[in-house]
């Protein structure tokens, strides 16, 4: 929970008075007044968003993503209101739509690697299967080589298109065109 | 040992830098959509026509409640506006008061109304009149939805959803304010589907729209 500015009647305590004020001269265009603001709540920020995702690197980009942020969204501080819980709800938004975001991520790569995985089984049935008949060393024979190299990689040595990537000096999605392509023509030849 | 102001950011702050003028407090800027609110209570029974018993029911439970309602409606979309500001999100407690309070009050002006609850379409043309009412309402909703969007959007809504709902529901007792006007049935079933199910048609197309508007 973002911590609230101490507030007794509309008088603020003399802190948030000062970042009040640093927070209408920054509206008006001051720099300097920026450079305060981040001296205040840079740390407290840093902080508070360590203890959300408990990543010291993230929590760093976090903290510089919520200053743009914030300026972004200057207009919306209302002169005369504590500036402090104004700035942590920026931070927190920054921070859940950075989680939402990483999750989204997340599923994505996790679907990816799910069908992949998938793919690997059928293909290694497959041969499992076909691996002893010279149909299918006639098959291979007839996918061009570069094809072939990568096909074997993965589907037969279970290598990962990135490091069939690096290894051949191509690109990932080259690795996987490849494969694909071999697999393809295999399955056409022994169909 | 005071950070120092890692120097991208100082200059992407820098050159964008200018003088600029807050936004006005939420209850001032929902004073703008009082000309479009009246525009909406007048012109539902205006186009088409009045209910039959306007005169029976008098001048306040007329117009006085309607732009009782329509006000009802604008407080609450200066409710959204504020919870639209980083920092003055509403409590839980005030989300659900606000709700309650605004689905309520078409209801209490029904019974402040009515003399009785069986005035209703004929027979075979319920459904027809009741979409007839909910389509009046909720396409009456519509403008001042877009512009109570457009300005709480400005503010960067931390939970865009829930303010989106809350001046749905705001515009929702707008158009209903016009639409009493209009519509004098009194039969549970028509004012429950026709009106009341307007209005929480104007919330969830307030809560929908309001993820598609671009914040700052």
């Amino acid at each position: 929970m973002a911590p609230r500015a101490k507030e007794d009647g509309g008088r603020m305590d003399p802190p948030e008075a000062e970042l009040c004020a640093h927070m209408k001269a920054y509206l008006d265009g001051e720099i300097e007044a920026f450079d305060a603001l981040y001296v205040a709540f840079a740390g407290r920020l840093r902080g508070y968003l360590l203890s959300q995702c408990r990543d010291a690197t993230l929590a760093d980009d976090l903290v510089q993503e919520t200053f743009m942020q914030i300026h972004r969204s200057r207009r919306t501080y209302q002169p005369g209101r504590p500036v402090t819980p104004w700035v942590y709800a920026i931070a927190r938004h920054v921070y859940l739509m950075k989680r939402r975001s990483a999750g989204r991520r997340a599923r994505f790569e996790e679907s990816l690697a799910a069908d992949a995985r998938a793919d690997d089984e059928v293909s290694r049935d497959a041969l499992d299967v076909m691996v002893s008949g010279d149909e299918v060393r006639r098959a291979l024979r007839g996918v061009p080589e570069d094809q072939r190299q990568a096909l074997l990689m993965h589907h037969v040595e279970g290598w990962s298109f990135h490091e069939i990537a690096s290894r051949l000096g191509i690109r990932v999605n080259a690795a996987k065109t490849r494969a694909f392509r071999g697999m393809k023509k295999m399955r056409d030849y022994l169909k | 040992m005071t950070p120092d102001v890692p120097s991208p950011l100082r200059d992407a702050v820098q050159r964008d830098l200018r003088p600029t003028r807050p936004l006005r407090p939420p209850f001032v800027r929902a004073l703008v959509l009082i000309p479009l609110a009246v525009a909406i209570v007048i012109s539902v029974p205006g186009l088409r026509f009045f209910r039959s018993d306007m005169a029976a029911i008098g001048f306040v439970k007329a117009w006085g409640f309607s732009f009782g309602q329509a006000l009802a409606g604008l407080i609450i979309i200066a409710v959204a506006l504020r919870e639209s500001i980083p920092g003055r999100g509403l409590s839980r407690r005030a989300i659900a008061v606000t709700f309650i309070v605004g689905l309520a009050i078409p209801l209490v002006l029904l019974a402040a109304t009515a003399s009785a609850y069986d005035v209703g379409p004929e027979p075979g043309l319920g459904l027809q009149e009741g979409i007839g009412c909910f389509r009046v309402s909720a396409i009456s909703a519509i403008p001042a939805l877009l512009a109570a969007a457009f300005l709480a959007a400005r503010a960067f809504p931390m939970r865009p959803a829930l303010a989106g709902a809350l001046y749905g529901l705001g515009c929702g007792l707008i158009a209903d304010a016009g639409l009493r006007l209009f519509c004098d049935y009194t039969e549970p079933a028509h004012v429950l589907f026709g009106h009341g199910g307007a209005i929480v048609a104007a919330m969830v197309f307030g809560a929908v729209v309001s993820k598609f508007i671009p914040r700052p």
